[in-house]
C-alpha cells in the first residue's frame, strides 16, 4: 500500500512537470492553430538558459528560472512577429512545415553552440528529499511541481481576469468579432506565443534540474506535450496541468506493476481513447 | 525529412603525399552519429577513426603486393537513425564503392548495418555493437572489437563472491534494445550460477526513461546490489533518482556505461564518486601498438587532437582500422573474400588489446571493474584485486554528512 502511494506521489510530480511542458503547446496550438512542432526546441533552449545562468553567473537556478523565461519570451515574441506571422491562420500543413523546420534549425544550432554532452542542473540541495509518514518526496522535483502549479494557475488567472488575456482567448474564439472590439491580432499573437515559448522555457530549466539537457532532449518532449494539451484542451490551463497528472500518475503505475516498456503505449493508447470519446460527445446533437 | 546528410570525404594525405603518387587510396567507409541522441558517444568513432587514418598514412598508407596506398575514410552521419543507417551503407558499397565497411555506434545500429555488409559480402569490422543478436546469425562478414554483452556483468559478478559483507540479493534494471537485452539474458545466467537471487528484474523503454517507480519498488526490497544497463544519458537519470528518492543499495551499483567516460563524471560531479562500472580497455603503456607506440601515447595524442579523453569506443574504433590494415597487408589483395578470411585469421596486439576473433566473428576481452574515487576512474578487479574498492558504497544521506 505504502509502495502504491509513493509511486502515485512520484507520478504526480512528474506530472506537474509534464503539465507545465504541454501548457504552453496547448495555449499557441488553442489561440494561433499552430501545432508548433519546435516546442520541444524552445524547452531546450530553457534548460540551457537555465544551466548557463546558474553554472556561468552563479544564480541559483529557480532565481534563474524568471530570466530564462524572459529571454524565451523576447525569442517567442519576435519569431511570431516575423516569422510565423506570415503564416498565422494559415492551413495546418503550412505552420508544421515551418515550425518543423525552425525546430531542426534550433537543434542543429544548439549542438554546434553547446556540443553534445549532458548537461544537468545540479544545485548542492538537488537530491535531498523530505520524509512524510514512510513516504519520500524528492526536494527538487516537488518544488518544481509547485513551480508549475504557481505557473499554471497564473495562465488561468492571466487568461480568465485581464484585458489581454481576454483578448488572446477572444482572438482564438472569434478573430473578426476581437477585431471589432480593438484588438490588434498581430501584437495579441506575438504575446500569446512569447508566453507560450516562456511556459517552455520555464518547464526546460525544471526538466534540467530533474533530468539531462542535450540539444536533442526535445525530440521526445514535443508528441509527449502534444498528447497532454489534447488530454487537457488546448487552451484550458487547468485541464492541461490535469492532464500532464494524469499521463504521470498512468505512467508510473504502469512502469512499476507492469512493465516501463509499455509506457508510451499507454500514454497514446490513452489519446486514442480520448479522442474517440471526444468525437462522439462532440457530434451527439445537443 | 531531416536532410543535413554531410558526407566527410576525408582524404588525409598531408606527410606521405610523394609516396602515394600513383596508388589509389582503399576507402573505408562507414555511417556514424555525429548529430542526434547518440552523439555524444557516436563522436568517439567519428573522430577515433579518423585519427587512426591520419596516423597509417603518416606512417606509410598500407602495403599491397608491394605497392603503398594511402587510406582514405568516407563517413556519413547517421544523424542517430538506424534506418537512415542502413540507407547510408547500401548508399557507402553501391555509389561511393568504397572497399571495406566500418562499423556505426550501438547494437541496434550494428545489427541492422552489418546485414548490409553480408548481403553484399563486404567485410565489416565494426566496434560499436556487442550484442550476441550481432554474432548468432551464422554472418561470415561481420566482425565486431567489444566483449560480447552478455559477459558485461561477468567480472563484476565474479568480485561479489570475493567481497564481504558478502552480497546476496540483486536488482536488475535494464534497457529494451538489443544491446541492454543481450546483457540482461547474460547477467541472469550469471547471476543463478554465482548463487546470487535477483529480487527485481524490470527493463525501461530507451527513448523514455523516467526510473521513479522503477526505484520505488528497489527500495521496497532492500538488494545489496544494483545492476544498471543502458546507455549513458539513462544512467544519469537514474542515479540523479536515486539520489532525490533516497534509494540505496546496501552494498553497490554497477552500471555498464557511461562510468569510464569524462562526460559522467563532469554531469554527475560529487554524485558520480563510488559508482561502480566497466571497461575493456583503460590507456596503458603495456599494451603495444604498431602506429601508435602504446595505449598511453594514443590517449595522450588523442586528447591533444581533440581536446576530449578517449574511452573504450574510441580504443575499439582505432583498433577496427588497424585490423583493416593487418588484414589488407596479410591478403596482398583488396578482394572481398581474400580480406574476410585475413581478418578471420589475425592475431595481433594493439593499443586496445589482442586483436583474434572467435568464429562467431567477436573477439575475448576481459571487462575491468572499475569504481569512480574521488573523482578519479580507478580500476578495481580483473581476474583479481588491482585496486581497493570503496565498499559497501555509503548510503546517500551518509554522503551528505561528509560534506
Amino acid at each position: 500500500m505504502l509502495l502504491f502511494a509513493q509511486i502515485v506521489v512520484n507520478g504526480l510530480l512528474v506530472g506537474g512537470l509534464y503539465g507545465l511542458m504541454a501548457l504552453g503547446m496547448g495555449l499557441v496550438w488553442g489561440v494561433l492553430n499552430i501545432v508548433n512542432l519546435m516546442h520541444g526546441a524552445l524547452i531546450m533552449l530553457g534548460g540551457y538558459a537555465v544551466y548557463y545562468l546558474y553554472t556561468s553567473a552563479g544564480l541559483d537556478p529557480f532565481a534563474a528560472l524568471p530570466l530564462a523565461m524572459l529571454g524565451l519570451f523576447g525569442l517567442g515574441y519576435a519569431l511570431q512577429w516575423f516569422v510565423l506571422g506570415q503564416i498565422a491562420r494559415s492551413p495546418l500543413l503550412n505552420t508544421l512545415l515551418v515550425t518543423f523546420g525552425l525546430e531542426v534549425v534550433a537543434t542543429y544550432l544548439a549542438q554546434l553552440a553547446f556540443s553534445a554532452d549532458l548537461r544537468t542542473i545540479n544545485p548542492p540541495y538537488a537530491g535531498q528529499h523530505l520524509a512524510l509518514g514512510g513516504l519520500v518526496v524528492p526536494l527538487v522535483p516537488a518544488a518544481a511541481f509547485g513551480a508549475a502549479l504557481v505557473l499554471a494557475a497564473s495562465l488561468w488567472l492571466a487568461l480568465g481576469r485581464t484585458r489581454t488575456g481576454r483578448a488572446i482567448r477572444a482572438s482564438a474564439q472569434n478573430l473578426g468579432a476581437a477585431r471589432l472590439y480593438g484588438v490588434n491580432p498581430r501584437r495579441i499573437f506575438a504575446l500569446t506565443f512569447g508566453t507560450g515559448a516562456a511556459l517552455a522555457g520555464a518547464a526546460g530549466g525544471l526538466y534540467g534540474l530533474v533530468a539531462q539537457i542535450s540539444p536533442y532532449m526535445g525530440n521526445s518532449l514535443t508528441p509527449k506535450s502534444f498528447v497532454i494539451a489534447i488530454l487537457g484542451g488546448l487552451d484550458r490551463p487547468l485541464g492541461v496541468l490535469a492532464g500532464g497528472l494524469a499521463l504521470g500518475v498512468a505512467e508510473a503505475l504502469t512502469g512499476a506493476y507492469l512493465a516501463s516498456t509499455y509506457v508510451d503505449a499507454i500514454s497514446f493508447g490513452l489519446l486514442v481513447l480520448l479522442l474517440v470519446a471526444r468525437t462522439s460527445r462532440l457530434l451527439r446533437p445537443a | 525529412m531531416r536532410a543535413t546528410v554531410f558526407a566527410l570525404g576525408v582524404a588525409i594525405l598531408a606527410a606521405g603525399r610523394p609516396a602515394f603518387a600513383a596508388a589509389t587510396p582503399i576507402t573505408l567507409g562507414a555511417a556514424v552519429q555525429m548529430t542526434g541522441a547518440m552523439a555524444n558517444t557516436g563522436r568517439y568513432y567519428r573522430d577515433a577513426y579518423q585519427l587512426a587514418v591520419a596516423q597509417v598514412n603518416a606512417l606509410g598508407g598500407v602495403t599491397v603486393g608491394g605497392e603503398k596506398h594511402p587510406l582514405s575514410l568516407k563517413l556519413y552521419d547517421n544523424q542517430s537513425d538506424v534506418n537512415l543507417g542502413v540507407r547510408q551503407y547500401v548508399e557507402l558499397l553501391t555509389q561511393d564503392k568504397v572497399n571495406f565497411l566500418l562499423g556505426p555506434f550501438s547494437s541496434d545500429d550494428a545489427l541492422d548495418d552489418s546485414s548490409v555488409a553480408e548481403k553484399y559480402r563486404v567485410p565489416m569490422v565494426e566496434g560499436g555493437g556487442a550484442s550476441s543478436q550481432i554474432f548468432s546469425r551464422g554472418y561470415s562478414y561481420v566482425f565486431g572489437t567489444l566483449p560480447p554483452a552478455d559477459d558485461y556483468f561477468a567480472s563484476t559478478i565474479e568480485m561479489l563472491g570475493k567481497l564481504s559483507p558478502p552480497a546476496r540479493t540483486v536488482a536488475l534494471v535494464s534497457a529494451d534494445d538489443a544491446f541492454d537485452v543481450s546483457v540482461a539474458k547474460g547477467t541472469r545466467k550469471l547471476l543463478s550460477a554465482a548463487g546470487l537471487e535477483l529480487v527485481v528484474d524490470k527493463q525501461y523503454p530507451e527513448d523514455n526513461a523516467e526510473f521513479a517507480s522503477i526505484l520505488s519498488l528497489v527500495a521496497s526490497k532492500h538488494p545489496d546490489v544494483i545492476l544498471w544497463s543502458g546507455h549513458e544519458a539513462q544512467a544519469l537519470n537514474f542515479i540523479r533518482e536515486m539520489k532525490s528518492l533516497g534509494v540505496s543499495p546496501e552494498r553497490m551499483a554497477s552500471f555498464t556505461v557511461g562510468v569510464p567516460t569524462a562526460d559522467f563524471r563532469q554531469a554527475l560531479g560529487p554524485d558520480a564518486e563510488y559508482a561502480f562500472g566497466m571497461t575493456p580497455w583503460l590507456p596503458s603503456a603495456a599494451e603495444r601498438d604498431d602506429w601508435f607506440g602504446d595505449g598511453e601515447k594514443f590517449a595522450a595524442l588523442y586528447h591533444q587532437k581533440l581536446g576530449y579523453a578517449p574511452d573504450y569506443h574510441a580504443a575499439s574504433a582505432v583498433a577496427d582500422v588497424e585490423t583493416f590494415v593487418k588484414a589488407i597487408e596479410a591478403a596482398g589483395s583488396l578482394d572481398s573474400g581474400k580480406v574476410r578470411d585475413a581478418i578471420a585469421h589475425l592475431d595481433f596486439q594493439s593499443l586496445y588489446g589482442r586483436i583474434h576473433f572467435n568464429p562467431g566473428g567477436q573477439i575475448a576481452l576481459a571487462q575491468t571493474v572499475i569504481q569512480i574515487q574521488h573523482g578519479q576512474v580507478v580500476p578495481i578487479y580483473v581476474h583479481d584485486f588491482v585496486h581497493r574498492p570503496l565498499y559497501p558504497v555509503p548510503a546517500w544521506s551518509k554522503r551528505l554528512a561528509h560534506k
